[in-house]
């Protein structure tokens, strides 16, 4: 991984990144922007299901509303992170928030599109009318998004962070 | 008292040192204030795509303000509490950064959009509350809003690019990381 890393780090694409000094930041502000879209997205949907919010609509209304924006913004974040990795493989790779981060992605993408896939279709008027395992997967999916957004600041801070289960250690 | 003895007392305060000594502070006040901040993006964002006149056309402006409005606030105070601490931890660098005099330069345009459309735009809102397409005024003010609030999230990550200091530990350092 290392080799692969050092690999990475020294082709031109990864150098161009390095090189032009408005680049990395740029892409970690497009990055964020998303962040708010895609969470809060995710918040709404999540809300929808407990009865806090919308409860006036019907749940595939409030779906169709915010699932485009959050998966064109999840989109875009896998775009500005293929980049963001491309240009700094070496800083990704060594910390231990990455990876952890990366297996939460993996989960919380697959997570939502199944929940999705199961509760789109749902027409219920009140709260009540939604399972306890609906609100749970609700509750468990913005918490998931939680610690991405926790851990995508840690990768600068792996070592503060994990202390000696850091991989910079 | 003047400025810069207010900005050193600032950095001299408690809160202030300790975002300097604890290690884990700093990252995760940083993490609370992203949190913060993209939530209070993301729910604006809903606000001011509705004045744009999409995609929420069957629910009035009104409703879906007022929805968003506990969060909003709530995420707003809590991006500002963070922030605080940050800037306590070096107060003369940031007092002093471009990027973060243009971020806050930002905040207040925003803020003044914001006063000026809930002061002036929103006493009409009975005629215009469930159109598809709000006055030219309200449109206005959600894009303004949009963008001023994209510039503040730009500036802010800047900072971190042009502060010049580093808060990271020393590769070959050996300390206790506990809070």
């Amino acid at each position: 991984m290392h080799a692969f890393a050092g690999w990475l780090q020294e082709t031109p694409f990864s150098h161009t990144i390095q090189d032009v000094s408005w680049i990395i930041p740029l892409l970690q502000s497009i990055h964020i922007v998303m962040i708010g879209v895609v969470f809060v997205s995710s918040l709404m949907i999540a809300l929808r299901v407990l009865g806090k919010m919308r409860a006036d609509e019907p749940f595939p209304a409030v779906w169709q509303r915010f699932a485009p924006w959050m998966w064109t913004g999840l989109c875009v974040m896998a775009c500005t992170g293929l980049i963001l990795v491309a240009g700094e493989p070496i800083r990704e790779f060594t910390a231990l928030s990455f990876w952890i981060k990366m297996a939460l992605v993996l989960l919380g993408v697959t997570g939502t599109a199944l929940y999705g896939r199961a509760l789109r279709n749902f027409i219920g008027a009140g709260p009540a009318q939604f399972p306890a395992t609906a609100k749970l997967a609700s509750v468990l999916i913005v918490v998931l998004w939680l610690a991405i957004i926790f851990l995508g600041r840690a990768i600068a801070y792996d070592r503060e962070v994990w202390g000696a289960l850091s991989l910079h250690a | 008292m003047d400025v810069p003895s207010i900005i050193q007392s600032i950095q001299d305060s408690a809160p202030a040192q300790w975002m300097r000594t604890s290690v884990k502070a700093m990252p995760f006040v940083e993490s609370l204030h992203v949190l913060a901040a993209a939530t209070l993006f993301g729910t604006i964002f809903i606000v001011d795509l509705r004045l744009l006149g999409f995609p929420d056309t069957r629910r009035s402006f009104t409703a879906i303000s007022r929805e968003m409005l506990r969060l909003t606030w709530a995420a707003f105070f809590v991006a500002v509490i963070a922030g605080a601490l940050m800037f306590a931890a070096n107060a003369h660098t940031y007092v002093g950064n471009t990027a973060f005099r243009l971020k806050m330069l930002a905040l207040v345009a925003a803020g003044v959009n914001m006063t000026i459309f809930q002061g002036i735009t929103i006493r009409t809102v009975s005629a215009w509350d469930r159109d598809a397409r709000p006055p030219l005024a309200g449109r206005v003010a959600g894009v303004l809003s949009i963008l001023l609030w994209i510039s503040v999230i730009f500036f802010a990550r800047w900072i971190g690019f042009t502060k010049g200091y580093d808060f990271s530990i020393p590769q070959d350092s050996h300390i206790n990381f506990q809070f």
